[in-house]
């Protein structure tokens, strides 16, 4: 293989066409991170950001000769089928019945990082509030949910995202605005309910 | 500034991002005055932390190797799978790709045919078993010239499927193909149009194929057959085009 010190996406792409397995190789350890944090972000499981990664790259491996560069940028086309495909899994497990007293019961793919912890007598250190805004994130709806992934975690621009989610920027920024207001209302219900534990529904008293 | 103003520079605010300096100093002062534009800012300031921390905790993240190692599989799978195809040379071999296609394609019709003949169980249609027919080919194909015929009846025909048989009659002296054994005859039914007629005119020029079918296949052509030999074989000519489809067809005793 013959490249330049840091060869582009698109030129990796050519060869990888061409049937370069180190140019595909190159592509792959350079774009999987993302794909794979977006799934694990979206999902909160690592078997799904697993099987979504292999998705995405068996697309890339089949169907390469359909990535138009004017478009989009590879990554924002790689995340774009991650998406699809996370999306998708949502779907299909939306129509399974989780058996058990709770959907979060046996869930032995859950990531740990994604897991917090119920401690209301501690203080909202800052490990708490990262778990709870992990776990508000995963409590959004699907489309304000990738946003805040895509622009607040991985750093991607309006314009980006936008081409991601196939959306216009504007509807990009209204519901990144409007995921965060919902955030920041999961934040204060954590916090209010850290600060006063003992605080009951006295509808429940009276049940 | 008011409450909006400040709501609408309060990420930026809480992101530290660049912007006015006089319009931050702004947001601070009145975040300073205001409860609820301080305590919005306080949890805007939160929640940007967090998903900082967040992104900064999930950076290392990454697929595990064995992803790598089955994509890399099917790469390679897939790259062996779809090697270079050698190129035919155009000009001379095409003609010769055209008999061969023209051959197979005589074949599978005559597949087709037996496989209809056989699905086909009418009943048995008695007629004399020393019926002797010929009919002329369609014009262009090259095939043996008929004989002119002192005797000639009308077969009372019986076509399926659309499939009418060109001038039937009934021949008692057949001509002799040339590579026949001297004393054999051979005798041939008039050319059945296995395309509609339309197709069958435009034909300019083609190649009869010599097959071999069950004799069952004459009652798809309305042809009398004796069911007690439906399990032999009987020859038939197959005209095929230059596109090599299958045009018409004979059955030669």
């Amino acid at each position: 293989m013959t490249l330049s010190k840091t060869p582009s996406d698109p030129e990796l792409l050519r060869l990888m066409i061409a049937g370069d397995e180190d140019a595909f190789t190159a592509l792959y350890r350079r774009r999987q991170g993302g794909v794979y944090r977006f799934a694990l972000q979206m999902s909160g499981s690592q078997t799904v950001a697993e099987d979504v990664t292999q998705e995405v790259f068996m697309v890339l491996i089949r169907e390469a000769e359909r990535y138009d560069s004017s478009r989009a940028s590879l990554a924002a086309y790689l995340y774009g089928i991650a998406r699809n495909y996370v999306l998708r899994r949502f779907e299909q497990d939306r129509l399974l019945v989780p058996i058990g007293d709770s959907a979060d019961d046996g869930d032995s793919f859950t990531h740990p990082a994604m897991i917090a912890e119920d401690d209301p007598l501690g203080d909202l250190t800052r490990n708490e509030t990262i778990d709870t805004v992990r776990n508000s994130i995963l409590a959004l709806p699907p489309h304000y949910r990738e946003v805040v992934v895509l622009c607040d975690l991985h750093e991607m621009s309006y314009v980006e995202a936008a081409t991601v989610v196939g959306c216009a920027v504007g509807t990009v920024r209204s519901r990144l605005h409007r995921a965060r207001a919902l955030l920041v209302e999961k934040l204060r219900a954590g916090r209010d309910r850290n600060q006063n534990p003992e605080q009951v529904n006295p509808a429940r008293c009276f049940a | 500034m008011n409450c909006s103003e400040s709501q609408s520079i309060l990420r930026e605010l809480a992101r530290d991002q660049m912007m006015d300096a006089r319009g931050r100093q702004s947001a601070l002062a009145h975040a300073v005055s205001c409860g609820n534009c301080a305590r919005a800012l306080g949890d805007a300031r939160a929640l940007t932390g967090g998903l900082r921390h967040i992104a900064s905790v999930d950076a290392q993240e990454q697929a595990p190797a064995r992803v790598e190692a089955s994509l890399v599989a099917a790469f390679r799978d897939r790259h062996s799978a779809s090697l270079p195809v050698p190129v035919i040379a155009p000009a001379a071999s095409r003609r010769w790709l055209y008999i061969a296609a023209g051959v197979a394609a005589a074949a599978v019709a005559a597949v087709l045919i037996s496989l209809i003949a056989t699905k086909t169980r009418s009943a048995e249609t008695t007629a004399p078993t020393e019926a002797r027919t010929h009919m002329e080919a369609p014009a262009g194909v090259q095939a043996p010239k008929p004989a002119p015929s002192p005797e000639k009846h009308v077969v009372s025909a019986n076509p399926k499927r659309g499939v009418r048989p060109i001038k039937p009659v009934i021949q008692s002296t057949p001509p002799a193909p040339k590579n026949a054994p001297s004393g054999e005859v051979e005798i041939a039914t008039d050319f059945f149009p296995l395309v509609n007629r339309e197709s069958l005119n435009q034909l300019d020029s083609g190649q009869l194929v010599r097959v071999e079918l069950p004799r069952s296949a004459l009652m798809s052509f309305g042809l009398p057959m004796n069911m007690e030999r439906a399990g032999e074989r009987i020859k038939a000519d197959v005209v095929v085009g230059e596109d090599g489809l299958a045009r018409a067809i004979r059955f030669v005793r």
